[in-house]
C-alpha cells in the first residue's frame, strides 16, 4: 500500500502555490480549475469549478462544512520578560480552555520558554495562563484565556489575525478566509474545499434540484510549524455535530439512491465517524473523532469527495485513497502539475465522484 | 402567542432612538434573542437592562461596535452568529449616522466623512447581509433596511445621507432580485419624521415635537419580521402610511 510510505508520492514545484486568493488574480471565486476523478473510470476531467453543476444530478445531496473561520493568530507578551509569543488556537477544549500552538520570538527550546502557569498577555486586557504540554501532540499547549464564550470571541476578533503561511504574496484579511456558507464561528484554518462555491453557484445548484446539508467540525492547525510532525499528519481528535435536518436528508438521499458528496475531508470524518458510532447510520449527534480514514477503510456513506489539493506526503493522501486507488490519485496529480493547478486554501479543486 | 415568537433578531443602531424602541418591542413580543449593535457601550447596556425586566432571561448579546469599519462588521456578524447558534431570523439594518453638523452642502462635503457616511450607512448593511445570509437561508428569514426619504428625493445639504439611502434603496432591489427564490425576503422601510437626536441635529430650527415618536412607528417592523408578513417581499414601505390595509392578509 504506496499510501502509508512516508516518502514524497511526487514533487510539488514552489510556485504552483496560490500565493493570492482568486479574486485578486482576475478570477471570480468560483472560476478556480476543477479536477474531476472519476472514481469508476479511468480518466479524468479538467474543467472549472463553476462548470460542476454539469457533473451534479438532482438529487445528489452536497454536505458542508459551516464552521467559519477564527482570526486565530494572537501575538502576546509573556508576563515578566520580553518575550514575544504568537499564539495559534488549534483546538477549544470541552473545559473552555484552549489548546494552541505557540510560536515565540526566541529561537530557545520551547520546554524552557513555557512552563505551566506562565502569563502571557494581549492587547484588550485579556490574558492567558499556560496549564500543560499536550501529550499527544507536544507542540500544543493547554491555555485558559481570562475571557470565554462570546466575551472571548469579541476579543478574538479585536486582536487575532487569520492564520497565514509562507507562500502567500500578501497578509490577505480574515473575509478571503471564509467560505460563504460558513456559520459558526470555530475554524483555526478555513476549511477550504469549498472556498469556490459563490452563492451564485449555491442558489444555481439549488434551483438544479441539487440537495445541500451542513454539519460542522471546527478544523483545527493545518501545521504545527515542525517538519517531522507535520510529517505524521498526526490525526487530532475533534469535535463534529450532525443536525437533525441534516442527518433527515443524509437517510433521504441514502433512501433514494442518489450521491452524499462531502465538501472536504472534514466532512467525509464527521459523517462516516457518526455511522461508525451509529451502526452504519447517521444520526443527529455531537460528537468527537478519532478516526482515521485510509485506503482500506469501507465507506458508508459518503460516495463523492470535492476537496483540495493535498500536500505531497503519502499521509496527507491517506483519505483519498479511500475513494480511489493511489496510483490513480498519484496520475491525476501528475496532470494536475503538468497542467500548473495551484495548490493551497486558494487554490484549485479536486473533485472525486 | 406573541408575533416574534422562538425568532432571533438582529439590530443595528439600538443604543437610542428607533433601534432602541425596536429592541423593546421586538424583546415584548417575544424574540428567542437579540443581538443589539452600537458604538456606545453604556447605552447598551442600560437598554439591556431595561430589557430584563421585561424578559429576565432573554438571550442578549451586546456588540459594541463602529460599523464604519468592515473589520468591526466582520467581529459583529462573528458574535452574532455564535449568539444565535447559526439561526438568525430577522436582521435590521438600521445604523445610520447623519455627517458633520450643520449638514454642508454637496459642494463643501469633506470627502473624508462622505466615505464614513457611507460606510456606516451603506456598506455596513451590504456587508452584515452578505455575512448573515448562511445563517438565514436554509429556514427563511426577514431582512429589513431602513430608508428615509432622503433615498429618494435629493435635498439641498442631504449630501452624503441622501446619497447613502439612494444606495441603500438599490442595494435593497438588487439583493431583493437576487434572493426572489429563496425564503429570505427583504424589504426596506421609511420610518418617517421621528422625533431622534439624529433628525433633531439634522434639523435643529424645526419644532421636533410635530415629529413622529419612534416608539409608535415599530407595529411595521414587527409586522414584516414575523411569520405575517411573509407574504411582502421586495417593497419599499412607509412606516407613517396606511400600510396595515394594504398588506395585511384576511
Ligand atoms: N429620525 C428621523 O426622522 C428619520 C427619518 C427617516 C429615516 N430615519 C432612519 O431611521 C434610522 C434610525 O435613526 P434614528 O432617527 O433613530 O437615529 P439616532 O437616534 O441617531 O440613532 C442612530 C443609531 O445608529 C447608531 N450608529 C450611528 N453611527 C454608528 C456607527 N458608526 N456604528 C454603529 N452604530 C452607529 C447610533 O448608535 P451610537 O451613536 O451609539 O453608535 C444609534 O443607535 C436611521 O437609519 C435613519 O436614517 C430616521
Amino acid at each position: 500500500m504506496g499510501v502509508v510510505d512516508q516518502k514524497p508520492a511526487f514533487t510539488l514545484p514552489a510556485d504552483l502555490s496560490a500565493d493570492r486568493p482568486p479574486e485578486r488574480r482576475g478570477l471570480s471565486r468560483d472560476q478556480v480549475r476543477l479536477l474531476i476523478i472519476d472514481r469508476h473510470a479511468n480518466s479524468f476531467t479538467h474543467t472549472r469549478f463553476d462548470r460542476i453543476t454539469g457533473f451534479l444530478a438532482p438529487g445528489d445531496l452536497l454536505v458542508f462544512n459551516s464552521s467559519r473561520t477564527l482570526p486565530a493568530a494572537l501575538i502576546g507578551k509573556a508576563r515578566d520578560s520580553a518575550l514575544t509569543i504568537e499564539v495559534r488556537l488549534a483546538e477549544l477544549l470541552p473545559d473552555g480552555t484552549w489548546l494552541a500552538l505557540l510560536v515565540p520570538s526566541s529561537p530557545k527550546k520551547m520546554e524552557e520558554l513555557f512552563t505551566q502557569g506562565l502569563i502571557v498577555d494581549f492587547e484588550w486586557d485579556l490574558n492567558c495562563e499556560v496549564l500543560k504540554q499536550d501529550r499527544r501532540i507536544p507542540r500544543l499547549w493547554q491555555l485558559r484565556f481570562s475571557k470565554t464564550g462570546t466575551a472571548f470571541l469579541d476579543l478574538l476578533y479585536r486582536i487575532g489575525q487569520p492564520i497565514r503561511y509562507r507562500y502567500l504574496s500578501a497578509p490577505w484579511r480574515l473575509s478571503y478566509y471564509q467560505n460563504v456558507y460558513a456559520i459558526q464561528p470555530g475554524a483555526s484554518e478555513m476549511a477550504s474545499a469549498g472556498r469556490a462555491f459563490s452563492w451564485k453557484l449555491l442558489l444555481q445548484l439549488r434551483n438544479q434540484g441539487v440537495e445541500s446539508a451542513s454539519i460542522t467540525l471546527h478544523t483545527g492547525l493545518s501545521s504545527y510549524l515542525d517538519g517531522e510532525l507535520d510529517r505524521q499528519h498526526v490525526v487530532s481528535e475533534e469535535k463534529y455535530s450532525v443536525s437533525e435536518e441534516a442527518a433527515d436528508k443524509i437517510r433521504r438521499t441514502r433512501n433514494s439512491g442518489h450521491r452524499i458528496i462531502a465538501v472536504g475531508t472534514t466532512v467525509v470524518r464527521a459523517l462516516e465517524s457518526a455511522a461508525a458510532e451509529f451502526g452504519g447510520e447517521v444520526k443527529a449527534c455531537h460528537q468527537y473523532t478519532k478516526l482515521r480514514i485510509t485506503a482500506d477503510y469501507h465507506l458508508q456513506i459518503v460516495s463523492g469527495l470535492l476537496t483540495g489539493l493535498h500536500e505531497p506526503e503519502a499521509s496527507h493522501l491517506e483519505l483519498l485513497a479511500a475513494f480511489v486507488p493511489p496510483e490513480k490519485i498519484y496520475a491525476a496529480y501528475h496532470e494536475a502539475i503538468q497542467r500548473r493547478y495551484l495548490w493551497h486554501e486558494f487554490g484549485d479543486l479536486n473533485l472525486i465522484l | 402567542m406573541k408575533l416574534l415568537a422562538g425568532k432571533f433578531a438582529l439590530i443595528t443602531g439600538a443604543s437610542q432612538g428607533l433601534g432602541r424602541e425596536l429592541a423593546l418591542t421586538y424583546a415584548r413580543e417575544g424574540v428567542r434573542g437579540l443581538a443589539l449593535v452600537a458604538r456606545s457601550k453604556d447605552l447598551l447596556q442600560s437598554l439591556a437592562s431595561e430589557i430584563y425586566r421585561i424578559r429576565p432571561n432573554l438571550n442578549v448579546a451586546i456588540i459594541n461596535a463602529d460599523l464604519g469599519s468592515s473589520v468591526e462588521v466582520e467581529r459583529v456578524a462573528a458574535v452574532t452568529l455564535a449568539a444565535c447558534e447559526g439561526r438568525l431570523d430577522i436582521l435590521v439594518n438600521n445604523a445610520s449616522t447623519i455627517g458633520p453638523v450643520p449638514m454642508p452642502y454637496l459642494l463643501d462635503y469633506p470627502a473624508d466623512d462622505f466615505h464614513q457616511v457611507l460606510n456606516v450607512n451603506l456598506i455596513a448593511p451590504f456587508l452584515l447581509i452578505q455575512n448573515l445570509l448562511a445563517a438565514m437561508i436554509d429556514h427563511g428569514g426577514s431582512i429589513i433596511n431602513v430608508t428615509s426619504d432622503a433615498g429618494r428625493v435629493g435635498y439641498p445639504g442631504w449630501g452624503a445621507y441622501g446619497i447613502s439611502k439612494f444606495g441603500l434603496e438599490g442595494l435593497s432591489q438588487t439583493w431583493a432580485a437576487e434572493l426572489a427564490k429563496t425564503d429570505v425576503r427583504i424589504n426596506w422601510i421609511d420610518p418617517g419624521n421621528m422625533n431622534t437626536a439624529m433628525h433633531r441635529e439634522a434639523e435643529p430650527d424645526e419644532d421636533p415635537t410635530a415629529w413622529s415618536d419612534p416608539a409608535a412607528v415599530t407595529d411595521i417592523f414587527v409586522f414584516l419580521a414575523s411569520d405575517s408578513g411573509q407574504h411582502v417581499r421586495g417593497e419599499r414601505l412607509e412606516a407613517q402610511s396606511k400600510w396595515r390595509a394594504r398588506l395585511q392578509k384576511g
